[in-house]
């Protein structure tokens, strides 16, 4: 019997010779394949009882008339993603959460995977309604979690059998969170300078010494008794508070340091 | 069979809009993705770069947009075993497994699109290639975390503070 090969068309139908996916049938399909090693001095060998071609998974039903025709029917299961998020910031304006999960798929003797119960939630700080205490509060209860760079906050949970426990879980602890940071316990009173985050001028030794320089200045020079607070509010004094401030904040740079030498210099009144 | 039933409506009302009787609209809001990240493992590259064009260009057809499609370099596993059964230290045979990855990164989808964009990418997966699906969710934030509790129940408070 010859081959279907010889009865095709150029122009037929292809979807309907192979409409699912099926192994390769060298009658069916006509086109002059080869494949194989080939022998000493030889081509490699022709489809007929080619098993390196049946063996390989082929595409011949996912020809791209097909796949036009598949995803034809499938237009009307897809709805359209909202146009006025159209970039990333919008999205995260509105909808400030984001939740990520893991799918799986292989073959096996089982469709399980167990790392697909991991849930990963991120949130700006920004976005939630926190006050200053609050968010300090949150960044230290959250610890390493929180990424100080992006203003990120990740938690990973994985201690349920299933993700929507996972889910669950991890919106249970941003709210806990959240509440958590929002109360004053009656020992956060006995906060001291090594707990503080960021440098506070008021009330800190570089203050006092300073304040103890110009006193001594003004003795000196036989002034009358110039009070603390009109010393306070002097511009040297704020000049050289800021200097201080940037410094112990965002580290030492060069327009750092050369504004605290020129506050230093004019507090001291150092003509160099 | 789709193509069948659509057909087979489609010569009773030729004047009113054609809606498929299989589409079933629900009320409740679509959850949105706004970036589904697919890799694709497998042990031949061919394979790989077939299934890479059909991805994308279902994809295209689908109206889904393509962030970028990424291809990491492969990983080779060996490890060197005996070759007999009994002594012949000396003689051993080394076997490799060579995993090649490519990762496709579509952006800005709702839930229904990416339910039929991974059913139909997911049933014409080839044999002996793996993939893993990372759906990054985006929502808004919850009621519960919109403000304190503790400012709207005074007298729970009390009493926790008393106990």
């Amino acid at each position: 019997v010859p081959p279907r090969t010889e009865r095709m068309a150029v122009d037929q139908d292809w979807s309907s010779v192979y409409p699912t996916a099926a192994a390769f049938k060298p009658a069916s399909v006509p086109l002059p394949i080869r494949m194989g090693y080939p022998v000493k001095r030889g081509v490699p060998p022709p489809k007929e009882g080619n098993l390196e071609l049946i063996k390989i998974p082929n595409f011949l039903h996912l020809t791209p008339p097909a796949i036009k025709k598949h995803c034809a029917a499938l237009k009307d299961f897809c709805t359209e993603w909202p146009s006025a998020l159209d970039s990333d910031e919008k999205c995260e304006q509105h909808f400030p959460i984001e939740t990520e999960t893991v799918d799986y798929v292989s073959s096996g003797t089982s469709i399980r995977n167990p790392k697909a119960r991991v849930v990963t939630l991120r949130v700006k700080l920004s976005n939630l309604n926190l006050d200053d205490h609050a968010k300090k509060k949150l960044v230290k209860l959250v610890g390493e979690r929180y990424c100080r760079e992006t203003d990120v906050l990740t938690i990973v949970t994985d201690r349920c059998p299933l993700r929507r426990q996972n889910y669950d879980y991890g919106m249970h602890l941003l709210t806990v969170l959240y509440h958590e940071s929002w109360k004053t316990e009656k020992w956060e009173s006995e906060k001291s300078e090594e707990d503080m985050e960021e440098y506070i001028w008021e009330n800190s030794r570089s203050q006092k010494n300073a304040l103890d320089t110009l006193l001594r200045i003004k003795a000196s020079e036989n002034v009358s008794n110039v009070s603390k607070e009109e010393l306070l509010g002097s511009e040297v004094v704020t000049n050289y508070r800021n200097s201080v401030i940037a410094l112990k904040n965002e580290g030492e740079t060069e327009s750092n340091m050369s504004q605290y030498k020129e506050s230093v210099k004019k507090l001291l009144n150092i003509q160099a | 069979n789709l193509m069948g039933a659509r057909l087979a409506g489609s010569h009773v009302d030729t004047q009113e809009p054609k809606t498929n009787p299989l589409v079933s609209l629900s009320d409740e809001p679509e959850t949105l993705y706004k970036r589904l990240s697919i890799l694709v493992k497998g042990h031949d590259k061919a394979v790989l770069d077939s299934y890479e064009y059909f991805a994308v260009l279902a994809a295209k057809e689908l109206g889904i947009s393509i962030e970028k499609v990424e291809k990491p370099p492969k990983t080779i596993e060996r490890f060197t075993l005996l070759k007999s059964v009994h002594i012949y230290k000396k003689h051993r045979v080394q076997y490799e497994m060579r995993t090649h990855y490519m990762c496709l990164e579509l952006k800005y989808l709702t839930s229904s699109t990416a339910a039929v964009y991974l059913e139909y990418v997911q049933r014409n997966l080839p044999e002996g290639v793996a993939m893993e699906v990372k759906k990054t969710k985006i929502e808004r934030i919850p009621e519960h975390i919109k403000k304190p509790v503790w400012d709207t129940l005074p007298q729970v408070e009390e009493a926790e503070v008393k106990s």
